[in-house]
Formats: structure tokens, sequence, C-alpha cells
């Protein structure tokens, strides 16, 4: 019924985006389940048309929101409600595609299966970390599938996830509002930053959940309740706050800029020393992800995309301006 | 002569055969002295060759005695006269010998002839004889041919063919025997064995005819009886009407509708027929009563029919009319000149004129509430249009935000997706309106009544976009198709309007009436209180800063009906703006909210509450409750109030401000924050009674 189509349009929430081993497509998951696999290189090409900007395929993945999502090279990792499914890239545009595979982590509690907020591939490992409403980091192994960690230290449920490349640690922010260092080798956690605690960055009317992690092997930038800030990880100490008050939801590094959007309409561009340097307003009301695609396979479809609480995924070709938007 | 003479002669002379050649010198002298003597008959006797001789040597004698005459002649002398008589006398008996072969060589030729002339006589004769006979044999021939290309009569017959003939013939006609080796036998059997038949085929026939006349007269005779008998019948009926009052049983009553029903117009006379079949259609569905009309159907037609009649009056009155309208306008130019503007009015009045019967349909409901519509026919532009009216059991005192549940104006607007029956169905009236200048129907339909498409339909009318007919007919299957269809919707209309109505009351009042088989959707206890609930214009909606959203998605038409809900709990106030689609409640009510509690929160800078939106809007069809699903809209109040209270009791306390909390929290909730928004726990499990996230 149209209406009802309307009102669902309406509500639309897309929680994830992720890009394709091969840079031309854009997968899309929001919070009725669905993912939308967008062609890039067709919305982007020069006799892009309207239908260009609708998905090429719509299919119901999972029973409950999709939060977030990864690609290996061959596959499209999702997950959402509770447990991870593999999707095959090369299959992912035929009708009627089938999961390649589900796993579900070990929970403790039965009587509310909690949710996967982030995904986190480590390739030297070829393990998937999995994190969410348990406050446990599950680590997966991606040959065998089993589940080899189980890390513990979070009070309260995981926001996001950070690979520190070079040690290996990944870093962990949490509703709890700490950042929480973990090396894999010897599951143990090995620095915890409470960001609340320190004066300059809380913002106790938020909140103090972290809700968005980056990290750039010395650095580190968080942002979420408190404010966005700059970390220098060794000495535990923000270096630069930056002078947002909404609450981010993700933030990124990208190339000397960074890169952060959360409540409100814009994505922002600040630089290293904490100076706005654009704001450009994208199309939904608030902006839950941002992804670049960077893949080297296609170079035409370099763009950032951005979505959040609308239908539509807004596309920059220009970090200076939105130029069109893809949409459910 | 000559002929003559012989002929009187033959039969007496007898002498003359034998007689010798010298002797006939001497006769031809004495012949005259009556002594028979046939010359002809010597002519036979002599030869013609030696007579031949004989001229040719008297011819010579002659010359010889003329040459000695001669010469003694020219001698002279004395013996010489002698010599010359005796010679004369010579030539002259050589004269008379020659004078008589000349008679025997004409005898001869005559002869000659005769005989010639009698021979040619006979062949002639017989040439005659043989050209008749010739003839005769010709005309015989011809008569044969003819003969044998006869064909009688006989073989036109068609006889019946020989196998049947031998077996069906009966054995002294056919006389197998006899026919089989003879042909013409054979013929002759077979037409004798036609004529049998035809003779017994002959009598049948007479007697079927006979019979016929019979059964003629029989039948004359019971069209009589009958004939006598249907004034029998009509007084009859005239005695049982009482009768048939007192049963319910309105045969005649139905029976003038039908002779009324006959001067309408085609339109509505499908509408008239269809309907009441309808009725009577569903009345034999719940049959266990004795059959009798549905009481939840009744048709009845209304107008004045000698109006109706008098539309088709016969030329010669529209002609006097016509004169007399000419004296009239003579005088009204004179009057009127100056007022154009009413004779557009005229014009404009004339083109929407409506037909003087109207078919009237009750439509009764459950709980006694009776759903008027009066269907009437505009004649110049061939649609049909109706008005309504709902009239319940007891008394209704209407709420003030329900005034426009149950006006007649709306209440049937958009029974079907987008027929708001404000435009007229018909392209070809676009024309006729730019000829009297009127913009649009919209502005006589409180007048008229509304031409919605499925009043269009119900009377067969169908008004194809693409290609315009030029006549439309009335067409029943049309409207026999749309006929249970619409008769439900008007119902499910009317039922839900009366429902709202009703509920409007209670919310007035600030009191979210919940059914009890819809308690299970709402835990025990809601703080939150509806305060306030007033009906919107909707200019006033589309200008509300938080409702940009529905009205971009073009959710918010003129033809719907919107309200303002305001909920509160301490010093929280939840204002929802609500749009009511006239398809409710298949269609449901959409909200949206704006939170007034610590600033202004909208869906624009607040993801709750997009997910109380969400639960109310998106999710609304666990709060539809039991068929009819009347109770969406208070089921969605209800929630919202709920919303409210799981809201503004999960909200995080904030450090730094003084004092607890204003609303500590009492639902039982297992977590408090889920997923990257940071949901708060909307959802109601019931019977556990805790609230979870979806």
């Amino acid at each position: 019924m149209e209406v009802f189509q309307a009102l669902q349009r309406l509500h639309m929430i897309i929680f994830s985006q992720n890009v394709s081993p091969c840079g031309k497509f854009l997968a899309a998951g929001n919070n009725y389940g669905q993912i939308a696999i967008f062609s890039l290189s067709a919305a982007l090409s020069s006799e892009a048309k309207e239908e260009s900007k609708k998905p090429m395929v719509t299919f119901q993945a999972h029973d409950g929101p999709v939060y977030s999502m990864v690609s290996t090279d061959r596959h499209l990792l999702s997950a959402g409600d509770g447990e991870v499914k593999a999707w095959l890239w090369a299959e992912i545009l035929k009708k009627g595609c089938k999961e390649l595979w589900r796993r579900q982590p070990p929970y403790r509690t039965s009587l509310e299966v909690p949710e996967i907020n982030a995904l986190l591939l480590v390739p030297k490992e070829n393990s998937l970390i999995l994190a969410g409403g348990d406050c446990q980091l599950h680590t997966m192994d991606l040959e065998t599938g089993t589940f080899t960690r189980a890390l513990w230290g979070h009070t309260d449920y995981i926001h996001c996830l950070a690979l520190r490349e070079r040690s290996p640690e990944v870093l962990s922010g949490g509703e709890d509002g700490a950042v929480r260092l973990w090396d894999l080798r010897t599951a143990k956690e090995v620095q915890t930053i409470e960001v609340y605690k320190h004066e300059e960055c809380s913002r106790p009317h938020n909140g103090r959940w972290i809700g968005c992690l980056a990290t750039d092997s010395d650095w580190m930038v968080c942002g979420g309740g408190p404010a966005l800030t700059l970390w220098h990880l060794r000495s535990s100490t923000p270096t630069t706050i930056f002078p947002m008050r909404a609450p981010q939801k993700h933030v990124t590094f990208y190339q000397d800029l960074i890169l952060s959007a959360g409540q409100g309409r814009c994505v922002n561009q600040w630089q290293l020393s904490g100076e706005l340097k654009a704001q450009v307003p994208g199309s939904s009301p608030g902006l839950l992800s941002l992804s670049l695609n960077q893949q080297p396979a296609a170079p035409e479809c370099k763009v950032l995309t951005a979505a959040g609480n609308s239908c539509r995924v807004d596309v920059f070709t220009n970090l200076g301006y939105r130029a069109f938007s893809l949409s459910f | 002569m000559s002929s003559e003479s012989s002929k009187k002669r033959k039969p007496k002379v007898i002498r003359s055969d034998g007689a010798p050649a010298e002797g006939k010198r001497n006769r031809s002298d004495t012949e005259q002295e009556g002594k028979y003597y046939s010359e002809e008959a010597e002519v036979d006797r002599r030869d013609p060759g030696r007579d031949y001789e004989l001229y040719k040597y008297t011819c010579q004698e002659l010359q010889r005695l003329m040459a000695e005459i001669q010469d003694l002649k020219s001698r002279g002398g004395k013996d010489a006269a002698v010599e010359i008589e005796d010679r004369r006398i010579q030539s002259c008996v050589h004269f008379m010998i020659l004078k008589k072969l000349n008679r025997l060589a004409h005898i001869r030729l005559k002869k000659g002839r005769d005989q010639t002339h009698e021979a040619k006589q006979k062949v002639d004769a017989y040439h005659l004889q043989l050209q008749n006979l010739l003839y005769e044999v010709m005309h015989l021939q011809k008569e044969i041919t003819k003969c044998l290309e006869f064909k009688s009569k006989h073989e036109e017959i068609d006889l019946v063919s020989l196998e049947e003939f031998y077996k069906e013939a009966p054995p002294d006609i056919s006389k197998a025997e006899v026919t089989m080796g003879d042909p013409h036998q054979q013929t002759l059997a077979r037409l004798d064995w036609e004529l049998e038949q035809r003779k017994r085929l002959a009598e049948k026939y007479r007697e079927c005819l006979s019979n016929k006349e019979k059964i003629l007269k029989e039948i004359e005779v019971k069209k009589e009886y009958l004939s006598s008998l249907q004034p029998r019948l009509n007084s009859i009926m005239q005695a049982s009407l009482p009768v048939q009052e007192y049963l319910f049983m309105p045969f005649d009553q139905a029976h003038k509708q039908y002779e009324t029903a006959r001067h309408l117009p085609p339109p509505l006379y499908v509408l008239f027929v269809q309907t009441t079949a309808y009725g009577q259609a569903c009345a034999h569905m719940k049959s266990s009563q004795p059959p009798r009309q549905d009481k939840t159907l009744s048709v009845a037609i209304e107008g004045s029919v000698d109006e109706a009649k008098a539309l088709f009056k016969p030329p010669e009155d529209s002609q006097d009319d016509e004169s007399d309208s000419d004296a009239e306008e003579e005088q009204t130019t004179k009057r009127r000149r100056p007022t154009l503007g009413v004779q557009l009015d005229d014009k404009r009045k004339e083109m929407l004129k409506r037909h003087p019967l109207s078919v009237m349909l009750d439509l009764k409901c459950k709980d006694d509430s009776v759903l008027h519509l009066t269907f009437y026919y505009l004649m110049n532009l061939n649609i049909m249009t109706v008005k309504a009216k709902v009239t319940t059991a007891t008394e209704l005192i209407t709420p003030i935000s329900a005034g426009d549940l149950l006006s007649p104006d709306s209440v049937l607007s958009c029974l079907y997706p987008g027929d708001h029956g404000k435009k007229t169905p018909n392209p070809a009236n676009q024309y006729q309106f730019d000829k009297v200048g009127i913009l649009t129907l919209r502005d006589y339909v409180l007048d008229l009544g509304h031409p919605y498409l499925w009043v269009q339909k119900l009377g067969g009318l169908h008004f194809p976009k693409e290609q315009p007919q030029h006549t439309v007919i009335a067409d029943h299957s049309l409207s026999a198709s749309h006929m249970e269809t619409t008769m439900k919707l008007l119902k499910t209309r009317v039922q839900s309007r009366l429902a709202l109505h009703k509920q409007f009351a209670s919310l007035e009042h600030g009191i979210v009436p919940v059914t009890s088989d819809c308690q299970y959707l709402f835990p025990a206890k809601v703080v939150s209180r509806l305060v306030k609930w007033v009906s919107i214009a909707h200019e006033d909606y589309t200008e509300l800063h938080f409702t940009k959203d529905i009205v971009e998605a073009g959710l918010a038409g003129d033809t719907n009906l919107y309200y303002m809900a305001l909920v509160e709990r301490g010093t929280a106030k939840l204002q929802a703006a609500v749009v009511l689609n006239p398809g409710y409640s298949s269609i449901p009510p959409v909200f949206q909210l704006c939170l007034n509690w610590k600033g202004e929160k909208t869906n624009n800078n607040d993801d709750n509450i997009r997910a109380m939106e969400s639960e109310v809007n998106v999710c609304y069809k666990e709060l539809c409750g039991p068929r009819p699903s009347h109770q969406l809209l208070t089921n969605q109040l209800q929630r919202l109030c709920v919303l409210l209270d799981v809201y503004l009791e999960t909200e995080s306390h904030d450090d730094s401000v003084e004092g607890p909390k204003e609303f500590p929290q009492e639902k039982m909730c297992l977590r408090l924050f889920r997923g990257p928004s940071r949901m708060k726990p909307f959802k109601y499990n019931h019977p556990q009674g805790f609230f979870s996230h979806r």
C-alpha cells in the first residue's frame, strides 16, 4: 500500500554502509534489516538517470536492523541482531541471494539477544572481531568460523571498534564512556582511557558514551557524548578538542583531515589543529555513517558517502559539496 | 393443224401398215378425198436417213433440171419448150417430193417433240414422286428422332432408389421376378409404388390439416378465457392490498416502484435495478427468516413522475412553447438587455439542471444507524451525483472536533483512494462549462451533490480517459461489478466514522478510550495523560515546523482531516499532529511529534522521537485491534502516552544538575540503550510486562 511504503521510507534509518572490493558497488543496511546494493559506477557515469540512483537489488538480510558491515576481498559481512552473516559479492546482485554462512557468538544471557554494533577485520590473523550488546569483544576466525577469544572489560555495551595496525591492538569505545585498548596476542586489556573524566572534553548533558573511534597508530580521535577529541595514545592525553556541540556518531582520518558526522546535517571537516575547515550539508537530518571509497580498482568511483536518519545516501564526489543522493 | 388432223384420222385408218415408199408419192395427191391417210404412221415406217438422202437427191435433181432448163432456155429451140415443159413437170414433181419431205420432217419433228414432252412429263412426275417420298422420309426421320428423344415426365419424378423400392414396396406392386429382368416393367412398378406412396401421404396431409384447424380453434377458446381472467385478477390484487400490508409483503408497492422506474433516466434506472437486486440477494443469503426484502438496504424512487413525463413532450407542444417563448423574449429583451449576467446565470442553471426523479438508498448498519443516499442525475452533463446523510438511532452530541466527520460534504470523500468528488468525471463537461462560464463543479457540489467516480460506476457510466466517447451509455455489468465492494465500503465508512465520533467525544474529555480487548497492548499503569484534542485546518498543519517531512512526502493533501493532540506528564509536553486519511481505518493516521522538555526535540534532532513516531506510524498493524479495527486511533494515542512515559523515565540522569530525576523509572526495562543510535526500549512485551527494543 502506498501510504504504508511512504511511511516506511520516512522512518528509515541507514545504519551502515560498505564498499565492494571492486569499488563499483555500495551496500547499505537499514533498520528494517534490508540491505540494498547501489551501483556507484552507474550513478556516477555521465548517462546516469533517476533509476541509477535506486538500488540494483534490495533484499531482507536480517530480522533486526543491520548495524554494521565490513568487506573482505570476496565477502560482505553484515551484522545486526546477534548474528553475523556472510554474502558473496559475486552473487549478491542475483535475485534471491542467500547468505553463505551465519554465526552467532556465544552469549551469556539468553533473555534478550544482544546486538552487534561493530565489526572489525584483522587481516594479519584473518579474523573478525565483533562487539556489541553483551559488552564483550569476540574474535572469530574467518577460516574455521570458530570463536577464539572473548575479551571482557567493558561495563556497558560497546559502540565502536578501531584497529591499531602496528601493534596489533584493538580499540573499543562503549556506552560506559571508556576507550579500551586490547592486545590481540595476549588477549588482555592494555590501556583504558575514560574520556568523561577529562574535564576539557566531557559534556555531562550529553552523557558519557563513546559513539565513534578512529585511530592512526599514535593518535586516536573519539567522540560521542563527550566532545570530539584527538588523543595521543601513548600519553593518554587529549591534544585537540574540536568545538562541535552535537554528538558525533562517525569519525575517520582522511589524508590530513579528520571527517566527522553525527547529529546535524553536515559532514564536518577538521584540520588536525582543531579548526573547522568545512561543513558540508547532506540531506539527512542526522548522519550515522561515512564511507570513503578508496578501492584501487575503481578510481573513478572515489567518493565519500554519508547516510543516517533517512532513506538516502548522500554522495560527495568532491568533499566540498553534495553531488547527489542515492535512495532506497 | 396437222397434229389435229392426224388425231382425227388415227382411230379410223388401219391401212397404212406395209405401204411401199414409192406409193407414197401417189397417195400424197389423193389424200384429201376422205381416205384416211396417216402420215404419222408413214413417218414411223420411213427411215429418216433415207428420207434425207432422198431430199438431197431431189435437190440435186432439181438443180440439174433447173440447169437443164436453163440450158435449154438459153439455147432456145422448139423442142426446148417441150423439154422444158417436161423438165418443169419433173421439177414440179420434185417440188412435191420436197413438200412431202418437208411435211414428213415437220411431222417427225412434232412427234419427236411430243415424245420428248411425254417423256419429260413422265420424268417430272417421277421426280415429283421422288421428292414427295424424300420429304416424307425426312419427315418420318424427324418424327423418329423426336420420338427417340422424348423424355417422358416420369423421369422427372425422384423415385426412391432401387434397394429401398424393393425393400418397401409390397410384392404385388414390386413384382420382383418380373421387374428384375425387365427395366420397362421395373420403371412401371416403381411409378406405381410412387403413386401409391403419394396417395398415402396426401391422405396424411389432409388429416394433419384438419387437426391443425381443430387445435387453432382450441387455442382461440383458451385465449378468450385468459383475457377474461385479467380483470378478475386485478380485482383480487386490489382486495389483497390490506393483507399484504398486514404481512409486510409489499408486492404492490414494489410493483408501483417498477412503474415509476420506467420513467427514470438510464443511469438512475441501472442504479435502481442493481441496488434492488443486490438488496434482494443479500436478503436471500441471510435467509433463516422468511424471504423478505433485506432491511439493511432499501431503495425508493422520489420525485415527480409528471415532471419526468413532461420532459418528453411531443413536438407540437414544443412548437407552441417556441412561439410563446418568442413572444416572451421580445418582451424580456427590452427589460433585460443590460443584464447579461442574469442570462448567463439562467444558462448555468439550465446546464446544471437535475432530472426530476431521484433514487433514495438507505443503508442500515448493525448499530441501527442509517446512511441515506440520494442519487441525482444531471441531464445536460450526463453525470450522477449523490447527497449523503447519516442518521443514528440515538441523538448524537457532536464533539467540537468531530464536526467534519459526519458532515454530508465530507463523509463520503475518498471512499476509493483519490475520489474526492469535487471535479466532474465527464471530460466532455469542460467544454460545456466554458460556454456558460462555470470554472469548476466544486462551487456547486453543496447544492447538487458530489459526482464521485463510484457513483458513476454504480449507474453504469464509464468515462474512459484515453478515448473520449461521444455518448456514454449506462451499462448494467459495470454497475453490478462494483456494487458489492461499494456497499461494503460505504458501510465500513459509516461505521468507522461513527466509532471515531464516539471516540472523539471521549478524547475531548482527556480520556483515551481503550476497549478491553485491546488492553493487552499496553501496561497497566500509564501516567502520561492526553490533555487536549482539537481539529486544525489543513493550512495550519502544513505550517507546523515539525510536519515538513509528511508534507513533502505528499501524505498531507486537502482531503485529509487534521488534529492536534497534547500529551503531558509533569513538565514535559508532547505535541502530536495527526493526519487522518478519509480511508481510515484501512489507511492509518500519521503522527508527527514535538516534545518540549529540556529543550525542543523533534525527529530532526532526536533519534528517539523518530523512534517513537516509527512505533506509532510504521508498526500500526499491531495496534489495529479486532476487526473492523476502529480502535486504531485510540490505540495509537494510548501507545503514544506509553512511549512518552518510557522516554521520560529512561532519560539518563545528568550528573551536573542537582536534584533527583524528575521521572523515576517505573517501567521494567532490560536495557536502557541499544544500538548505535542509542534507542530507548519502546516495545512493550505482553504478558511479561517489560520493555525491550525492536
